[in-house]
């Protein structure tokens, strides 16, 4: 249902957006654009998905269990925070992480807490790109008012769930 | 948002080709491999195949949205060229300035080589560390295709909106959080 309703959204915009490309020249630029993401993401999605998928079957649903359940408390937030920023790759890897952990019985604002930390603080973002292109300075602030937000984040959610 | 139908006389920008593997990739690519190789020793190579099929058949599953959520994540910076979305940042300014950075930064599809660029160059059209912090922050925890395409496939979705609807007013938070910083350093 979920995907249905993603795919719905997705495809909608997809059409708007073809119906903006004024002529040919255009929608040439476009497909060509298209196929060339297309060739970078496809092998990068069927490689982290595996990837993911053995990764699930490895977890020790125990360990999980006792590590980031709901028993786990606090201590169990605080490894989820400090596991997303060591999670490589990009969004597809965190979510299915994300996915095999719920299913191995990590409690849901641990989830919440590492899609967060993980969103804020990946250090394959931040050490491939944003420390090139927006300098030490300007990295470093942003991760330091950052800081809190999974924390708080993380505490609103088990507040509401 | 700045029309996009005066374009018809201009020819389409240059789009750069990227490398399929890079260094990113092989690291995956190893992970891959060497989890693939522990399911086959721990629970037999019947089991690698069965994930082998099941993940072929979500990405099959997957693959209407993924197809559509590329040509958007293609298409939109051919039509939005970054100067425009930074022009559009940069002149705005206060609270306003950093709720249309981050709504620029959930807006725009691509990955960290097409934000990080783009976040650089609003210092340029005006914008201020707040501004970029925002959208940086905006892209990071509210962007719409990587939610929509990806957290929606494998995350339940009562959690996804509420880490969506907590995370909302984040980046303008955020924003001014790095004004408040800035100011205190050159004080």
């Amino acid at each position: 249902m979920n995907i249905l309703i993603g795919t719905v959204l997705i495809g909608s915009g997809a059409i708007w957006l073809w119906w903006q490309l004024p002529n040919d020249a255009w929608r040439s630029a476009s497909y060509r654009a298209s196929l060339d993401t297309f060739l970078f993401t496809a092998p990068r999605v069927i490689v982290a998905l595996l990837g993911a998928g053995f990764f699930a079957e490895l977890l020790p649903e125990d360990e999980v269990r006792q590590l980031l359940g709901a028993e786990a408390g606090i201590a169990g937030i605080l490894l989820a925070i400090a596991l997303g920023p060591l999670t490589p790759g990009g969004a597809f890897v965190s979510f299915a992480i994300g996915a095999a952990a719920l299913k191995a019985g990590a409690s849901p604002v641990a989830a919440i807490a590492y899609v967060t930390s993980w969103s804020l603080f990946s250090t394959t973002k931040i050490f491939a790109y944003e420390l090139s292109f927006m300098g030490r300075q300007a990295t470093l602030t942003r991760i330091l008012v950052s800081l809190p937000v999974p924390f708080v984040i993380a505490a609103m959610a088990s507040l509401t769930g | 948002m700045p029309s996009l139908k005066n374009i018809a006389a201009d020819l389409p920008p240059v789009q750069k080709t990227r490398r399929v593997f890079d260094g990113s990739f092989m690291v995956l690519l190893v992970l891959t491999l060497a989890g693939g190789v522990a399911v086959g020793v721990v629970s037999g190579w019947a089991r690698v195949g069965q994930i082998l099929i099941e993940t072929f058949e979500f990405i099959a599953m997957l693959a209407p949205k993924i197809g559509a959520g590329i040509f958007i994540a293609a298409t939109l910076p051919i039509l939005l060229p970054r100067e425009r979305v930074g022009r559009l940042i940069g002149r705005e300014s206060g609270v306003r300035g950093l709720v249309v950075a981050a709504a620029c930064g959930a807006a725009l599809p691509g990955g960290p080589m097409m934000t990080f660029p783009l976040a650089a160059g609003l210092g340029v059209a005006g914008a201020d560390l707040g501004a970029m912090v925002a959208f940086i922050s905006g892209w990071s925890l509210l962007g719409l295709n990587r939610t929509l395409i990806w957290e929606f496939s494998f995350l339940p979705s009562d959690l996804v909106w509420t880490r969506y609807l907590l995370s909302l007013p984040m980046p303008v938070l955020l924003g001014l959080a790095a004004r408040a910083v800035m100011q205190r350093r050159l004080a």
